[in-house]
């Protein structure tokens, strides 16, 4: 954003631009209803590796997504751009799917408007941030990674974008927001560390900080040796249990998979599905995530206990799935309704315990210490069956001291049971991109099936 | 449009690019589900927007804008021109490209029935009455999928190219989702996860007969949930065409992406194991394995006339008798090995770079003859159908596939079914086993629509020949 711009195209003006244009839409449509959801951003994306800058990207981007009903039949057309021409054809193409589609006899209507508090989450200085300060930032990582003989690679990402949703049966809401992501994966050697953070400010990121981290574990992680599959208890760190729990959050916290029987949870809320000791939750209003004050169809963001104490309480719902679920309202969970997931829960949270992650290795007697996964991937959703492997810095733990670098493992594991082997969890909680927001845990008898050879 | 064009090319110089190319880019999208009998899913949309990168002091910038007026492109130049000076400040080595005749050409598709110009009605039909055929005692979804993808490109270059492509990419395919006791069965035709993909009209998806198919898969469904699971061990494994194609994807199509052996990819998806010095030496896999990277083989979902940087399509060779001798590449890499780029540049729109990305890799054909001929050469083993899930290390080493189906074969014939089938290995081992593949007769293309990459995420849609082919000495059968 260019400052001298800002009064023009600021936040503000800009959510009052795409409120205008909701309505106008909404206003002109044929249909019997009509809900229109619109964004407009900017991303900017400087990658680099080997010291280097090598990618180095930028992208003004605007999208609409128009949902046309008529008679219960249900149409969605989306445009990238908010030009009238393409809004007037995305619209036109809405009308025309619904009224060649059958009608769905279980539609609700579109939701009403339900009150939708604001949320700080746009840093100007964030949308203002320019190549140069994405390089320097780079700059910062490397001469860190340097510092101790590494080598630096990965992204600094600045993001601004504004989004408004506006429907026939009163919903118009609009929100802003700025995102700030950067993470260093540092080699020394055949030792690899990484590092990761998101934050609303840019200035939240500490470049020297992320390149010192990864450093540290890819010194560490030198000389890794090759260690035999089996069953070991394991210190995960929040990038790892950050990926467990998204895949989980994939495979089981969607109402519309639950309804059609191929979640787990189906047929088991309000029953023990793992160990008590775990809680997990969703809250985009919560300030220690990314905030999102609404959901895309413009309701309400608010606290979804998924998982208390073991016990499957709830899942993500848009107002369609409330609605056959029998709830008046939804969880405020909604995905934009050219999506066919319908809903899913985005700002996951994981209750923590008492520890820190040093005393969760202190206190293993022999265990593996886990940066990361990669590549995980669901083998059974029913039995939330996931497999990958380790990365970046896998360390064999004895009598609480990492004693070697390990080479990579594949784990296959049920993660819902091995979440109920948390037997210790960090009290401080972390934001990982996703976002999530998750402890250290340590998790006993992980199963891995198999090895790599680095 | 072309006025705008040439007037970005012109910015691009007067800014003092050393290298610019621009891409103007309209992209239509068709997805329909039906689910049980009745449509549950019906989306379009529509893109447009153009690309702009420079080489400015040796590094490069880009910038894309959705916005198609003057102002926004002269905003765009000066963006990328602004974005490549930061990037020349962290810059060890500036760019060098490999030279390139300019070209001016166009490319077209063929295809016989737009895939976005068929009745919505048509399309809608042919689902339904595929969903409706496989209704059975246990069959929870009965779904169809249907998906179109057109794309109008314009490339030009501070180097003289000029260039329009049409492509056309359509794609279908049938699931049947058993559920009983707390298990879940899945049986997809053609593919799975949507089904198979090419570039091609709307005939490609008429030809496969998804309503003639669908009580086959729906009883293949059903005999999966009564199933016993797939025993462990080390076995030998027939991967059919669906199962290899992805198998060639991950094994072998990412680690011969050139960035990413150059480190490019290390902070995100990874680097590769077959790094620079085994060019032309590396033992790949056995003899009986050839690969090439081909994008110009009639069908394929990578297909197409030219890549982003306007390199026209080209075929590689990849593998020859098991050896390494070649790699996917750019411009910017392929003097790295002391070659042409071997033209696989593409972005997944007008607001991404491109990059590296597959085209067809294709497993050539042996002479092992028909599927049924290498089941009945088979005295025990295990024929592995259709994936269910994947998932490989960040070099390309450590695998571990799951498949849809699996079926014994004991002395040439096919038993028993299986259910959650996997296997698993490294990449080198695992192709060095490979002691036949089937021959032209078994040979077909398989499209992956959804291959991610880059950061910003990019999803290319890429192609795979193969036929089936036999693997000794698998462990299969992992288990959480």
């Amino acid at each position: 954003m260019i400052p001298s711009a800002k009064a023009k195209h600021g936040p503000a003006a800009r959510e009052r631009r795409l409120l205008a244009l909701g309505r106008k839409m909404v206003r002109d449509s044929d249909a019997e209803e009509t809900e229109v959801l619109l964004a407009d951003g900017r991303e900017f994306l400087t990658r680099f590796a080997a010291g280097a800058i090598h990618q180095n990207v930028g992208a003004e981007e605007a999208a609409a997504v128009v949902r046309a009903v008529v008679d219960r039949r249900v149409g969605v057309a989306t445009a990238d751009s908010l030009e009238a021409d393409a809004l007037d054809s995305a619209r036109a193409s809405a009308l025309a799917i619904a009224e060649a589609a059958d009608p769905d006899p279980h539609w609700p209507g579109l939701p009403k408007a339900r009150p939708v508090k604001p949320v700080k989450a746009y840093d100007a200085a964030t949308a203002a941030a320019d190549a140069k300060a994405r390089a320097d930032f780079a700059a910062g990582i490397i001469a860190a990674a340097r510092e101790r003989d590494g080598e630096a690679a990965g992204i600094v990402q600045t993001e601004e974008g504004t989004l408004a949703v506006v429907n026939s049966r009163g919903v118009a809401v609009a929100y802003s927001h700025t995102r700030a992501e950067a993470n260093a994966l540092v080699t020394c050697g055949d030792g690899s560390g990484w590092a990761e953070a998101v934050a609303v400010r840019l200035s939240d990121l500490d470049a020297d900080r992320l390149g010192r981290r990864a450093a540290l574990t890819a010194e560490k992680s030198r000389n890794p040796r090759p260690l035999a599959p089996g069953t070991y208890d394991v210190v995960l760190e929040p990038s790892a249990v950050g990926e467990w729990l998204q895949d989980l959050a994939f495979v089981a916290f969607s109402g519309k998979d639950v309804a059609e029987g191929r979640s787990p949870l189906a047929g088991r809320l309000g029953q023990v599905v793992t160990g008590e000791q775990v809680t997990v939750w969703d809250n985009a209003r919560d300030r220690r995530t990314l905030l999102q004050p609404f959901d895309y169809e413009g309701q309400p963001a608010r606290r979804l206990s998924l998982i208390k104490g073991g016990v499957a309480e709830a899942v993500a719902t848009n107002h369609y799935r409330a609605r056959r679920m029998g709830r008046r309202v939804s969880t405020g969970h909604a995905l934009p309704a050219s999506s066919p997931q319908e809903c899913m829960p985005m700002h996951l949270f994981m209750k923590g315990g008492r520890s820190s992650a040093k005393q969760l290795v202190g206190e293993m007697k022999r265990g593996l210490l886990v940066t990361r996964f990669h590549y995980t991937n669901v083998l059974d959703p029913m039995e939330t069956v996931l497999t990958g492997m380790t990365r970046d810095g896998t360390f064999l733990v004895e009598d609480g001291r990492i004693v070697h670098a390990v080479r990579n493992l594949r784990y296959t594991e049920n993660v819902l049971a091995a979440l109920g082997r948390i037997d210790g969890a960090s009290k401080r909680l972390t934001r990982v991109p996703g976002p999530c927001v998750v402890p250290t845990v340590r998790v006993r008898d992980v199963r891995f099936s198999g090895a790599t050879e680095f | 449009m072309d006025d705008l064009l040439e007037r970005t090319v012109g910015l691009m110089e007067q800014a003092g690019a050393s290298y610019g190319d621009v891409r103007l880019r309209r992209d239509r999208t068709e997805r329909l589900s039906v689910q049980n009998g009745r449509p549950e899913h019906v989306a379009r949309s529509a893109s447009a927007g153009i690309g702009v990168r420079v080489l400015v002091d040796g590094a490069w910038g880009f910038f894309g804008t959705h916005r198609l007026q003057d102002a926004a492109v002269e905003e765009a130049v000066r963006q990328a021109v602004d974005i490549a000076q930061a990037s020349a400040a962290a810059q060890t080595e500036p760019v060098r490209l490999a030279p390139l005749e300019p070209a001016t050409d166009t490319y077209e598709t063929p295809h016989t029935r737009d895939p976005l110009a068929v009745a919505l009605e048509e399309k809608l039909d042919l689902l339904v009455r595929a969903t409706e055929a496989m209704a059975g005692p246990n069959v929870r979804l009965a779904q169809a999928f249907f998906s179109a993808f057109d794309t109008r490109q314009q490339f030009a270059s501070t180097e003289g190219s000029r260039i329009a492509q049409h492509i056309v990419q359509t794609g279908g395919g049938i699931a049947a989702t058993c559920i009983a006791d707390g298990r879940l069965q899945v049986r997809s035709y053609p593919n799975s996860f949507r089904g198979n993909f090419a570039t091609g009209g709307y005939e490609y998806v008429e030809a496969m007969d998804l309503a003639g198919e669908a009580p086959r898969v729906a009883e293949e469904a059903q005999a999966l949930l009564a199933a016993p699971p797939c025993p462990a061990g080390r076995r030998t494994v027939i991967l059919d065409g669906g199962q290899l194609a992805l198998q060639v994807h991950e094994s072998c199509g990412h680690p011969i992406e050139l960035d990413r052996v150059l480190g490019m990819e290390i902070a995100f998806a990874g680097d590769s194991f077959l790094t620079l010095d085994k060019l032309d030496t590396f033992r790949y896999g056995s003899e009986r394995v050839n690969i090439a990277a081909d994008a110009t083989c009639p069908g394929g979902l990578g297909t197409f006339g030219y890549d982003d940087e306007g390199v026209p399509a080209q075929k590689t060779p990849i593998v020859e008798a098991g050896r390494l001798v070649g790699y996917l590449s750019s411009r910017e890499t392929a003097p790295a090995i002391g070659r042409p780029s071997s033209g696989t540049m593409r972005a997944s729109g007008w607001n991404r770079i491109p990059l590296i990305r597959m085209t067809n890799v294709n497993l050539l054909p042996g002479d092992a003859g028909s599927l049924d001929d290498l089941v009945a050469d088979t005295d025990d083993g295990l024929l592995m159908m259709t994936n269910r899930s994947w998932s490989i290390d960040n070099k390309r080493l450590n695998f571990q596939f799951g498949t849809e189906m699996c079926r014994e074969i004991r002395s040439g014939r096919l038993g028993q079914v299986y259910r959650d089938a996997t296997y698993t290995g490294l990449t080198p081992e695992f192709w060095a086993s490979c002691d036949a593949v089937c021959g032209p007769e078994a040979w077909s293309l398989w499209g992956t629509p959804n291959c991610g990459k880059g950061q910003p995420g990019q999803t290319a849609r890429v192609g795979h020949g193969v036929a089936p082919a036999r693997f000794r000495n698998v462990q299969v059968g992992v288990k959480a």
